[in-house]
C-alpha cells in the first residue's frame, strides 16, 4: 500500500528524516515510533505532500506521488489527521465533514452541480453514518471549536474519514487522552481495520501502539533503528536505549 | 546622460525619506506582524504640528521646527497605537486594519480642518546651497534630507543593537510568547515601537515638507502607498531592505519622471512593484521570520 | 423625495461593492483590488452604452465579464503573495487601474461635440438614464434588483458546500489542502465572483452619476469596500449590507447636519467601532 525509499528530509543541516525505508501492507495497522524530535511527523508530513521530500521517493499502491499536490493525494486516497488538532472552528461539525468529502468516489458520484451549489440533503445519510461512528450525532449543528477536547479528537478522526481514505495517517492521536478513552480509541482504530483501511499510527502513547499495531518501526534523529511486532520492539536493546538512554537491563 | 545623473541623485537624494516611511512601516510589521495605515498620515501630521513651532515663535530656525515634527510625529505614533492597538485584540487582525485605516482619516482630516484646506509653506533649510561639479548639481536642501535620514537611520540601529530596549524589540519580534515569559512587556515594546517609528516618520515628514517646499494633506495618500510598496520591495520586517528599497524607488520615479512626465510616473513605479512581487515576492532581503 | 431615491442608489451601488469584497475576504484574503475591478465595470459599461449605442442591460452583463476577466487575471498572482503582502498589493493593483484611466483616452466623434473618456477629465455624458426617460425612483429599483440579486447568489452559495470550502480556506488553509480542496480554485473562483459584482456595480454607478473619473476609484473607495464586510462582520451578507447603511446612510447622510466635522467623525467612529465590536456587527458565531 505504502513504500518509502530511502526517503530524507533535510533542513539545512538538520536531517530530520535520513534514508528513511518503510513498506506498510494493505490492511495493516502500522505504528511509528521514536523519541521527541525523531522525525515521525515529517514523515508524515512529506507523505501528505505538505514538505518536499530532498531525496528518496514514495510509493502509493505502486505509483511514485512525485510531487503530486497535496489536495490530489487526499482524492488518490491519503488522509490524516493532526497532532495539534486542526479542525475548521468557524464551522459546524456537520460542516467539517460536508467540506472534506473529496474523494475520488464522492466527485464521481455527485454532479459538479450538486456537489458545490447543492444544499445539505444529497448528503446527508453519508455525514449521518460518520457522525454516527463519531458518537458526535447530537452536537452536528455545534460550532467545531465549541467542543470538548475528546469530541475534537473524535471530529478530527471522522473528518479524515470523511475523505473515503484507503490509507490513514494518524498523528499522535492519543495524546492527553486517559486510559478509558484510549481503550474507545483503539476499538475505534480496529473498527476501520475492518472496513480495509489501512492505518499508519505514530504515536507516543505505548499503550496504544503496543495494544492496535501489528508491526512498529522505531525513529531515532530520523532514521529507522528497529523494525518487527510489538513484542520484538519491546524487548529490542537499541529502542530501550533511545528512549531511555544509556543501557538499560 | 548628465540629465540623468542628475535625476537619479537627485532622486536617491530625496529617496531617502521614502526610506525613513518605509524603516517605520517594516519596523510595525517586524515587531507586531500588522501594518499600521495610519503611519504616512501620521508623518505628514508630525511636520504638520511642527509648524506650531513657528506660531510660537514666528523667527525660530528651520532646526527647530523640525524638532517640533520629531516630537509631535512621536506623540502621534504613540496616540495610533493607544486607539488602534492597545484595545483591540491581536488576534483580530482586520478590526487593527481597519482601525489604522480610520485613524488616517481622522488625522487627514483634522490637518484639513486646522488649515482650512490651504497648502502650507516649510521651512528649508540650505536651499540655496548648490554645489557643483560642472553641470552637475548637489542640492544643499536634498543633502540636508540625506543627512538627516542617515543619522536617523544610525541612530535606530544603535538604540535596536545597543540598548537593552533595542534588544527586547528584536525579541518580541522573533517570539513574542517566549519574550513575555522572559519578562518583557508586551505592551510596552509594542507601545515603544510605536512611538520610535512615529519619531522617525516626523522627521520624514519635515524632511518632504522641506524639500517640496510645501505640504499638503494631499500628500498623505500618494504617501502611504509609496512607503509600502517601498516596503514590499524591500522586504516586510526588514530594515537594510527598506533602506535600499527606499533609495531606489526615490532613484526610480524621478528618472522615469526626467522621461515620461509626472502623469506616467507613478504607473511606472507600479509596475516595479509588480516586477517584484512576481520575481521576488519574498523582496530584496527577504526576512525570514518576520526581521532583519 | 428624489433625494432619498438618490441616497438608496448610493447604498446599493456601494453594497455591490461590498459584496464583492466580502466573498473574497471569505476565503482569507484581504483584497484592496475591488475598486479596481469597479472602475473598470464602469468605464466598460459607460463605453458600450455611449459609444457603441447598446442598451445598458447586456453592457452590464459586459461589465461583469470584463470585472470577472480581470479579476480572474488578478488572482492567480494574488496566490503567491500571502497575508498583509496581498493588502499590499492589491492596494498597488488598485492604483494602478486608476493610474491607467488616468492616460486613458478614447474620444469619438457625435455630431459636434466629442465623446468618451479624456484622460484626467474622464468620462462625461454617460447619460443612458436620462436619454430614455427615467426617473430617480426607476434607477434606484433598477440598481436594487441587482443588488437583491448578488445577495441571493452570495446566500445561496453560503448555503452550499461551496460558502462552507471558502470558510475553510479562510480559516485553515494547510488543514483544507489536507482535506483534499484544491486551493487555488477556491480562491481564484471567489476572485473571479467578486470581480464580476464589482464590475455590474461600476457599471451601474456610472449611469446613475453620468460622469466618471480617475480620482472617484482612489484608495478610498478601495478602503471602503473592504470597510464594509469588515465592520458588518463575516456572518452572513447582511452584515455587509448593514455596514453600507451605516456609513452611507448614517454616518456620510446623517451626520451632514453637522457639516464639516462630518468627515472628522467618520475616522473616529470606524476606530471607536473597531475598538468596540472587533469582529463586525455580524461577526463570527458565539464561541462558547
Amino acid at each position: 500500500m505504502l513504500e518509502l525509499r530511502a526517503l530524507s528530509r533535510h533542513f539545512g543541516g538538520v536531517k530530520a528524516v535520513d534514508g528513511l525505508d518503510l513498506r506498510v501492507s494493505e490492511g495493516q495497522i502500522f505504528g511509528l515510533i521514536g523519541p521527541n524530535g525523531s522525525g515521525k511527523s515529517t514523515t508524515v508530513n512529506v507523505i501528505t505532500g505538505l514538505l518536499r521530500p530532498t531525496s528518496g521517493s514514495i510509493l502509493f499502491r505502486g505509483e511514485d506521488l512525485g510531487a503530486l499536490p497535496t489536495h490530489l493525494r487526499l482524492r488518490a486516497g491519503i488522509a490524516r489527521t493532526f497532532q495539534n488538532i486542526r479542525l475548521f472552528g468557524q464551522l459546524s461539525v456537520w460542516q467539517n465533514l460536508w467540506v472534506a468529502q473529496n474523494s475520488a468516489e464522492d466527485q464521481a458520484r455527485h454532479g459538479f452541480f450538486a456537489r458545490w451549489l447543492g444544499g445539505q440533503g444529497g448528503v446527508r445519510a453519508e455525514i449521518a453514518q460518520l457522525l454516527e461512528f463519531s458518537g458526535l450525532a447530537h452536537k452536528q449543528d455545534e460550532l467545531a471549536a465549541n467542543l470538548a477536547f475528546g469530541e475534537q479528537r473524535r471530529l478530527e478522526l471522522a473528518r479524515a474519514l470523511a475523505a473515503r481514505p484507503k490509507l490513514l495517517l494518524l498523528d499522535e492521536p492519543a495524546a492527553g487522552m486517559n486510559s478509558e478513552e484510549i481503550g474507545q480509541l483503539r476499538e475505534r482504530i480496529l473498527k476501520l481495520r475492518d472496513t480495509g483501511i489501512t492505518i499508519l499510527l505514530v504515536e507516543h502513547v505505548m499503550e496504544l501502539v503496543m495494544g492496535v499495531t501489528d508491526r512498529i518501526a522505531v525513529l531515532n534523529f530520523g532514521q529507522k533503528i528497529a523494525e518487527g511486532v510489538p513484542a520484538e520492539i519491546q524487548a529490542h536493546a537499541a529502542v530501550r536505549k533511545a528512549y531511555l538512554g544509556g543501557d538499560a537491563a | 546622460m548628465l540629465d540623468f545623473l542628475q535625476a537619479v541623485s537627485d532622486g536617491v537624494l530625496f529617496g531617502a525619506t521614502y526610506a525613513l516611511i518605509g524603516i517605520g512601516f517594516t519596523l510595525v510589521f517586524g515587531v507586531m506582524h500588522k501594518i499600521n495605515m495610519a503611519y504616512a498620515g501620521a508623518s505628514i501630521g508630525g511636520a504638520y504640528a511642527g509648524l506650531l513651532v513657528l506660531k510660537v515663535m514666528s523667527a525660530a530656525p528651520p532646526a527647530l521646527v523640525f524638532l517640533g515634527a520629531f516630537a509631535a510625529g512621536g506623540l502621534l505614533g504613540w496616540m495610533v497605537y493607544l486607539t488602534c492597538f492597545h484595545f483591540i485584540p491581536l488576534s483580530s487582525p482586520l478590526a487593527t486594519l481597519m482601525s489604522t485605516v480610520g485613524m488616517l482619516l481622522l488625522i487627514d482630516e483634522v490637518i484639513v480642518h486646522v488649515t482650512q484646506g490651504m497648502p502650507q509653506n516649510y521651512p528649508a533649510m540650505f536651499d540655496d546651497v548648490m554645489l557643483r561639479a560642472g553641470e552637475f548639481t548637489l542640492r544643499g536642501d536634498l543633502l540636508l534630507v540625506f543627512g538627516v535620514a542617515i543619522v536617523c537611520m544610525a541612530g535606530l540601529m544603535l538604540l535596536l543593537y545597543r540598548t537593552r530596549l533595542g534588544l527586547a524589540t528584536r525579541a518580541v519580534s522573533q517570539q513574542p510568547v517566549a519574550a513575555r515569559l522572559c519578562g518583557i512587556r508586551l505592551e510596552q515594546v509594542n507601545a515603544t515601537t510605536f512611538v520610535i517609528t512615529g519619531l522617525l516618520g516626523g522627521i520624514a515628514g519635515a524632511l518632504i515638507g522641506a524639500s517640496v517646499g510645501t505640504l499638503s494633506p494631499l500628500l498623505t495618500l500618494p504617501l502611504t502607498v509609496k512607503g509600502l510598496i517601498v516596503t514590499v520591495i524591500g522586504g516586510l520586517g526588514s530594515i537594510p531592505g527598506a533602506i535600499v528599497a527606499g533609495l531606489l524607488v526615490g532613484g526610480f520615479e524621478n528618472v522615469l519622471q526626467l522621461y515620461r512626465g509626472v502623469t506616467e510616473r507613478d504607473l511606472y513605479v507600479m509596475l516595479l512593484l509588480f516586477v517584484f512581487l512576481v520575481f521576488r515576492p519574498g523582496g530584496i532581503f527577504a526576512a525570514k521570520s518576520g526581521r532583519d | 423625495m428624489d433625494f432619498y431615491f438618490g441616497l438608496v442608489q448610493i447604498i446599493g451601488v456601494h453594497t455591490l461593492l461590498g459584496l464583492s469584497a466580502y466573498i473574497v475576504l471569505l476565503t482569507g484574503q484581504v483584497s484592496l483590488a475591488q475598486a479596481g475591478f469597479f472602475a473598470v465595470g464602469a468605464y466598460a459599461a459607460g463605453m458600450l452604452t455611449v459609444l457603441a449605442g447598446w442598451h445598458l442591460v447586456p453592457a452590464l452583463g459586459a461589465s461583469a465579464v470584463c470585472g470577472a476577466g480581470v479579476a480572474c487575471a488578478v488572482g492567480f498572482p494574488a496566490l503567491r503573495v500571502k497575508g498583509l503582502m496581498l493588502v499590499i498589493a492589491t492596494l498597488a493593483f488598485g492604483e494602478g487601474v486608476r493610474l491607467f484611466f488616468f492616460n486613458f483616452d478614447y474620444q469619438i466623434a457625435r455630431g459636434d461635440l466629442k465623446v468618451g473618456p479624456l484622460g484626467g477629465e474622464g468620462f462625461r455624458q454617460i447619460r443612458f438614464f436620462p436619454e430614455n426617460g427615467w426617473t430617480t425612483g426607476e434607477v434606484m429599483l433598477f440598481i436594487w434588483a441587482f443588488v437583491l440579486a448578488a445577495m441571493a447568489l452570495l446566500w445561496w452559495f453560503d448555503r452550499s458546500r461551496y460558502g462552507s470550502v471558502l470558510r475553510a480556506v479562510g480559516e485553515d488553509e494547510l488543514a483544507a489542502q489536507s482535506v483534499g480542496i484544491n486551493l487555488t480554485a477556491v480562491k481564484v473562483s471567489a476572485m473571479t465572483v467578486g470581480g464580476a459584482i464589482a464590475g455590474v456595480g461600476g457599471g451601474l454607478y456610472a449611469h446613475y452619476t453620468t460622469h466618471i473619473e480617475h480620482a472617484s476609484f482612489n484608495i478610498l473607495l478601495a478602503t471602503f469596500a473592504i470597510a464594509y464586510p469588515i465592520v458588518g462582520g463575516l456572518r452572513n451578507v447582511f452584515g455587509t449590507v448593514l455596514a453600507v447603511i451605516f456609513v452611507q446612510g448614517f454616518l456620510i447622510e446623517g451626520l451632514r447636519f453637522l457639516g464639516d466635522w462630518r468627515n472628522l467623525l467618520f475616522g473616529a467612529l470606524i476606530v471607536l467601532a473597531m475598538n468596540l465590536r472587533p469582529s463586525g456587527f455580524l461577526g463570527a458565531r458565539r464561541r462558547a
